[in-house]
């Protein structure tokens, strides 16, 4: 070994050693709740932290631990913890660092149910969020108060797309003493690893385009290790004593892999947002593919926005990929290999024209996912965005004819030929209703 | 525990119970830009099992406050103040890589005070080679690169980690980054600057393990074994396959090592 394995290589392998007992070249799938311990001494050690091992799966498990540090090396952070879905980590992420009165400053432009949890779930549990738009880095400085204890966002927002200057938010998250929390499903690390721009905790929807096939729902939280939790008085649960273990200072005890130390200890036990071994066989299968099919995403998407922007039935179309879009430059700066594989367009004819069109198209799947290996489209009004209030969906930048698209891998020429189709048949209807 | 020496809080790991001074201890001594959190799967566990631990912090490393020494024999006659001001009278030390040479120091100096040693990827010199003392003084995030890659073996360069969901080198990376940006630097120097172990080991008499990795890139294993035979009251255990961030990479057989060895 002559240095660090590169990001292909880590995609493959991290996290898995062929055991010398079977041998398994794959990682197995260790099905199972729980785990024999050697003795009474032994159990009570893995229950102390004081050695790394499984006790219970819902707590931790071999086949997840291997996707973990497959995530957290690719990642390029100190650990991360797997979770059912997305929102699991996002949920258990908030509740392992806020308590009751604390405060988020978050991203307006979110997915809907990342927006729902912090609007209307967490007020009635005393933790309460004030929503900027991401851009305005002026006004996300001014939200912050005394007891915010995080800076929230997604780097690519679903689905307006806005993008999120990560490097200027963490000097403001850096300067306020609170940690910066990203959701980066949209990028994933083949297109940008916040960590070296300054953010310190990371959420996926591994449901997405890490695990890529869309057969298998999961989520992680990642841990960049590089926010000191005992600067201030603001995480008195990681940096002072917690009921758990004895009074256990997690920063003292655990230092940059505190969090993920607290989220074990406190959030998989506490919650049990455990992802199941299965599940995470599954999307262990998509990682390995994870360079070959982002490349492969970046390259149907310029076609699809080359395809879209000439289109004479297309009356808009936005990705950060495109001059005109706002965060144009930063997307190119953070982002040189592109700006994820999500489309959003509107159809000349508006919103009638745009469920004629998804009704329309045979090859591309109309689901509520994103980030599969086949192409799909859906109306975020009227469908994931549809729990969300008429204010939020303005102030996210979500117009009622949105259509989203997420580019799949297939040959271009066929998605191209199903959307022609599709457009005609929009058109066909437009034209009978004069 | 926090702990005021020479006027410095010094912040001393005590495995997460308090330390219960009988005037003994077991005492972890970190490695070259290192700190307590090196022994995180050792201090707990022996603490656990009624050991008075003590890793401390050296100054400018980790939670301690101060500047970092610039010798091992400051660093020896400075683990011995702290025990002086602890109360502590006897102690067993067991060091890590820069670890290991002032525990040699401290015990070919002060036999009264130290009953036993563990020494861990250890060897009688450390040279460090001109490019990574540069680099430690002009371009210290490189330097904690290259010795995060070096300080870990094949398993851990797999990510393939006895504590679930955790990366060796993220963790090892923002470990070594959270100390004083001098610490690194007046470690090494004073690493390769030590040339007193091959004379201090003919002093020692007490009992020692030595515990060795196979696949050591930063003590070279031939050296570890030079130690071991060094030392008259020795014996050695080597790791196969290991590198040289033992105490994380290979901790169910490090502390079974060493707990082996206390109770003899």
């Amino acid at each position: 070994m002559s240095g660090d394995y590169k990001f292909d290589t880590l995609s493959l392998h991290a996290g898995h050693v062929p055991d010398e007992r079977h041998g398994s070249r794959a990682v197995p799938i260790h099905q199972t709740t729980s785990y024999v311990f050697q003795n009474t001494e032994h159990a009570a050690a893995l229950y102390n932290q004081e050695l790394g091992g499984h006790l219970y799966t819902r707590i931790s498990n071999p086949t997840v631990a291997v996707l973990e540090q497959r995530i957290a090396a690719l990642e390029g952070g100190v650990a991360a913890t797997a979770t059912a879905s997305g929102m699991a980590a996002l949920a258990t992420a908030v509740l392992v660092l806020c308590s009751q009165d604390d405060h988020i400053v978050s991203s307006s432009r979110m997915y809907g149910a990342n927006i729902n949890l912090l609007e209307n779930t967490l007020p009635r549990f005393g933790i309460t969020t004030s929503f900027v738009d991401p851009s305005d880095l002026a006004g996300i400085e001014k939200a912050i108060k005394p007891n915010t204890k995080m800076i929230f966002g997604e780097v690519i927002g679903n689905p307006g797309l806005d993008i999120m200057d990560v490097e200027a938010v963490a000097k403001i998250a850096d300067k306020a003493g609170i940690p910066l929390m990203l959701d980066c499903t949209f990028n994933t690390p083949w297109l940008l690893k916040p960590f070296t721009l300054g953010a310190n905790i990371i959420i996926h929807s591994l449901t997405k385009w890490i695990g890529g096939h869309g057969v298998a729902i999961g989520g992680a939280v990642v841990d960049g290790g590089n926010f000191d939790w005992g600067q201030n008085d603001k995480f008195p649960t990681i940096a002072g004593p917690h009921y758990a273990m004895d009074g256990i200072n997690f920063y003292e005890e655990f230092g940059p892999a505190a969090f993920t130390a607290k989220f074990r200890a406190e959030g998989m036990y506490n919650f049990g947002p455990s992802l199941s071994p299965t599940n995470a066989f599954h999307i262990l299968q998509g990682m390995e593919t994870l360079p070959l099919r982002m490349q492969r995403h970046m390259d149907n998407t310029a076609k699809m926005l080359a395809f879209l922007s000439g289109h004479d039935q297309v009356a808009w179309v936005r990705h950060p990929s495109l001059a005109d879009h706002p965060g144009h430059e930063l997307a190119k700066r953070m982002m040189p290999r592109g700006a994820g594989s999500i489309i959003v367009f509107g159809l000349k004819g508006g919103r009638d024209a745009g469920r004629t069109f998804i009704e329309s198209v045979e090859l591309a799947s109309h689901l509520a996912n994103v980030g599969d290996a086949k192409t799909l489209v859906i109306h975020p009004a009227s469908t994931t965005h549809s729990h969300i209030s008429a204010e939020a969906m303005i102030e996210g930048g979500l117009s009622d004819d949105m259509i989203r698209l997420s580019v799949g891998l297939e040959d271009f020429d066929d998605i191209k030929a199903d959307f022609e189709m599709a457009f005609r048949a929009a058109a066909k209807q437009q034209k009978a209703r004069g | 525990m926090k702990h005021q020496l020479f006027d410095t809080s010094i912040h001393i790991a005590t495995g997460g119970r308090p330390f219960a001074n009988d005037g003994q201890a077991l005492v972890l001594l970190h490695g070259s830009g290192q700190n307590h959190l090196t022994w995180v799967l050792q201090s707990r566990y022996f603490a656990y099992r009624g050991f008075p631990v003590l890793a401390p912090d050296f100054p400018g490393h980790g939670l301690s406050g101060g500047t970092p020494l610039d010798s091992i024999e400051a660093m020896a006659a400075w683990l011995i103040a702290l025990l002086d001001s602890l109360e502590v009278k006897t102690a067993c030390l067991v060091g890590h890589s820069q670890g290991c040479l002032v525990a040699i120091d401290a015990a070919a100096r002060y036999p009264s005070r130290i009953t036993r040693l563990g020494l861990i990827a250890g060897a009688l010199a450390i040279p460090v080679n001109d490019q990574l003392l540069t680099m430690s003084d002009k371009a210290l995030a490189k330097a904690i690169s290259v010795m995060t890659s070096w300080g870990h073996g094949p398993m851990a360069h797999m990510h393939d980690n006895t504590q679930p969901g955790h990366s060796f080198l993220g963790y090892g990376n923002r470990l070594m980054a959270s100390n004083n940006e001098m610490a690194l630097r007046n470690d090494l120097m004073a690493c390769n600057q030590y040339s007193a172990g091959q004379d201090a080991a003919t002093k020692i008499t007490q009992p020692v393990i030595c515990i060795l990795a196979g696949a050591d890139r930063m003590t070279p294993l031939k050296h570890g074994i030079a130690m071991a035979n060094s030392l008259v009251n020795s014996q050695k255990i080597i790791l196969a396959g290991a590198g040289h961030m033992l105490p994380a990479e290979r901790p169910a057989e490090v502390n079974h090592a060493l707990r082996g060895f206390l109770a003899t």
